[in-house]
């Protein structure tokens, strides 16, 4: 996958209905349910039923790269645009990507990061207002949400699709721990997540790119 | 990057279960376990314990639907709204499939139209009632119980969470958010840690969870282990003006509720069939007898239908019935009996085991 250098301005870029992203090469993606026999609570395992699993199974991503700052833009079919939590039973829409947070091998993308080898998700959910969220995560069931957020989101549903674009400058010194430092011209693992929330989708259920993927900043 | 086998990736579902199991082991570990029992004998509905609750602790945003402690008419739909009929808990170890229950269910918090009849100039004219047309609420449908004049029967169930000893709401979260206390078997939820799933509420089949939908996350009753802490019995049971809550450590062998649950055996958790393993037993109620065709007595039938006891509270309750009513007739008969004695509470603050303290002799937390 390639994160194209553009020269059009991050602020311009943050609007998902932006001209310029039309012109962003991007790639289709499949995307899988997650697996049950790993769920991190045998309730989740016994409850559901690994078909109803991941009902958003085409994700298009686009990403480009200012020089200074990222953007990916993620993109997917749904008719059911859930964006509050009106009541008990209701759950959001939600999307995020992964990103090891470490150097070296991490563990298969299912198991989200391990003591050793944390993982760094950026989270948007529909009820958030366009309040990312900067996660760490060391293993299944573990995600935090860091304190600090250099990640901004846009979303927009219309015509029966989501769009949400996240920015965030490449390289954040300030939170070396807890967010992946990223530079033009190299290659980092990448891996995406829709939740449906009119399907319930939420922690661990959802759909995800069942592999890591490599992603290359241009020069 | 190559893809595992099919075995490979079965041995690693393995051992990440066998994690996740080795963590739960550890969540719900308890070195003592607190209980309460009530006696559904003495219960007169009057909410006093509910209130105490709400004023302590639900009063914050979010909160204003909750009701950690709840009394209802059995039989009756209870609260949230056919609890009974949602699912969860266990069956021979299985954790069972259960429902949400919506807002509605639990009965939302009503607004009143206190402004317009206390300072609005219309006290006189305008009754004081909630907007909308509400079609249930927490305690929707007191009073109406079961049975056919003149043999109509009912009873009150008080009911808080019952810090199971396998609690399904520990089990569900795959967060690990829930835990139980080391030092006495209160299962809390960590708002550090839960993220608002709802997993736990699904999985809970006393439906004693609440969805919090200002913070976002998942909220119940806590024992009042503040309170606890310090010596104070819960307020629910401190406030209660029948002496029908009794607190105290499950293996406490001079107290209460061992004697009434382990000794004598008459205090029994609400539907046992749900394999969590509360923590909150009963004094099941004992019935008046019924009235045959022709409106006479007749000692052989109790108003409550045996089997609905049964449905409540298992098998044992038959035993437990039985014992009751031979030492009622021990102490008819002029002799004595401790189980009643102890049932009766002649002293109020034996009904709270170690935890006698009163609250006003305690320094308040600084906020």
């Amino acid at each position: 996958m390639r994160c194209t250098k553009v020269t059009v301005s991050r602020d311009h870029l943050l609007d998902p209905t932006a001209a310029e992203w039309s012109s962003v090469e991007g790639e289709a993606l499949k995307l899988d349910a997650t697996p049950l026999a790993n769920q991190p609570s045998e309730y989740i395992k016994a409850s559901r039923d690994q078909k109803q699993i991941g009902k958003v199974r085409n994700l298009m991503v686009q990403a480009v790269h200012t020089g200074t700052d990222i953007l990916f833009r993620l993109s997917w079919e749904d008719a059911n645009k859930n964006v509050e939590i009106t009541d008990n039973d209701v759950f959001p829409d939600g999307c995020g990507i992964l990103m090891p947070l470490g150097p070296g091998d991490p563990p298969p993308i299912d198991e989200m990061g391990s003591k050793d080898a944390p993982v760094n998700a950026w989270f948007w959910r529909a009820d958030s207002k366009d309040s990312p969220h900067n996660t760490i995560a060391r293993g299944l069931g573990t995600t935090q949400y860091s304190k600090e957020c250099a990640i901004q989101a846009r979303s927009l549903w219309g015509e029966g699709a989501w769009a949400v674009v996240f920015a965030r400058p490449l390289a954040v010194p300030q939170q070396k721990d807890e967010t992946i430092q990223l530079a033009p011209g190299t290659t980092v693992r990448v891996g995406f997540a829709v939740w449906e929330g009119s399907n319930g989708e939420r922690a661990g259920v959802k759909s995800f790119s069942k592999e890591w993927r490599e992603l290359t900043l241009d020069a | 990057m190559a893809e595992p086998s099919e075995q490979q990736k079965q041995e690693r579902s393995k051992a990440l279960a066998a994690e996740a199991k080795s963590q739960k082991t550890q969540l719900k570990h308890s070195k003592r376990q607190v209980a309460m029992v009530f006696d559904l004998n003495k219960c007169l509905g009057c909410q006093t314990c509910v209130i105490a609750c709400k004023t302590l602790w639900t009063r914050d945003e979010g909160m204003d639907y909750m009701w950690w402690a709840t009394v209802n008419t059995q039989p009756g739909k209870g609260t949230p709204r056919d609890w009974e009929k949602m699912g969860g808990g266990f069956r021979d170890e299985e954790p069972q499939s259960g429902t949400l229950p919506t807002k509605r269910d639990f009965g939302e918090a009503w607004d009143f139209n206190y402004e317009e009849v206390f300072f609005g100039g219309k006290g006189n004219s305008v009754h004081l009632q909630p907007s909308g047309d509400p079609d249930w609420g927490p305690n929707w449908d007191e009073d109406q119980g079961g049975g056919q004049y003149p043999n109509s029967f009912y009873f009150y169930l008080p009911r808080i969470c019952n810090h199971c000893t396998e609690p399904a709401c520990l089990e569900a979260c795959p967060r690990n958010a829930i835990y139980k206390r080391e030092e006495d078997g209160i299962v809390l939820i960590s708002q550090e840690r839960c993220k608002g799933y709802r997993f736990c509420i699904e999985a809970c089949p006393y439906k004693k969870i609440y969805f919090n939908h200002v913070s976002q996350v998942s909220q119940k009753c806590i024992f009042c282990y503040p309170r606890v802490e310090k010596g104070v019995a819960p307020a629910c049971a401190r406030q209660c003006p029948g002496r029908l809550r009794f607190v105290g450590f499950l293996d406490d062998e001079s107290g209460p509720i061992h004697k009434l649950v382990k000794q004598y055996q008459v205090a029994l958790p609400l539907h046992p069939e749900r394999g969590t393993q509360p923590n909150v037993y009963y004094i099941p109620p004992i019935s008046p007898p019924r009235f045959d065709a022709e409106g006479n007595i007749d000692e052989s039938k109790p108003r409550i239908p045996p089997e609905y006891l049964k449905y409540l509270f298992g098998e044992p309750v038959e035993q437990a019935l039985a014992t009751l009513k031979t030492e009622m007739a021990k102490t008819k008969a002029g002799g004595k009996s401790e189980l009643l004695d102890m049932l009766i509470v002649y002293e109020w603050k034996s009904l709270f085991g170690p935890f006698t303290r009163d609250p006003t002799e305690i320094e308040p937390r600084k906020a």
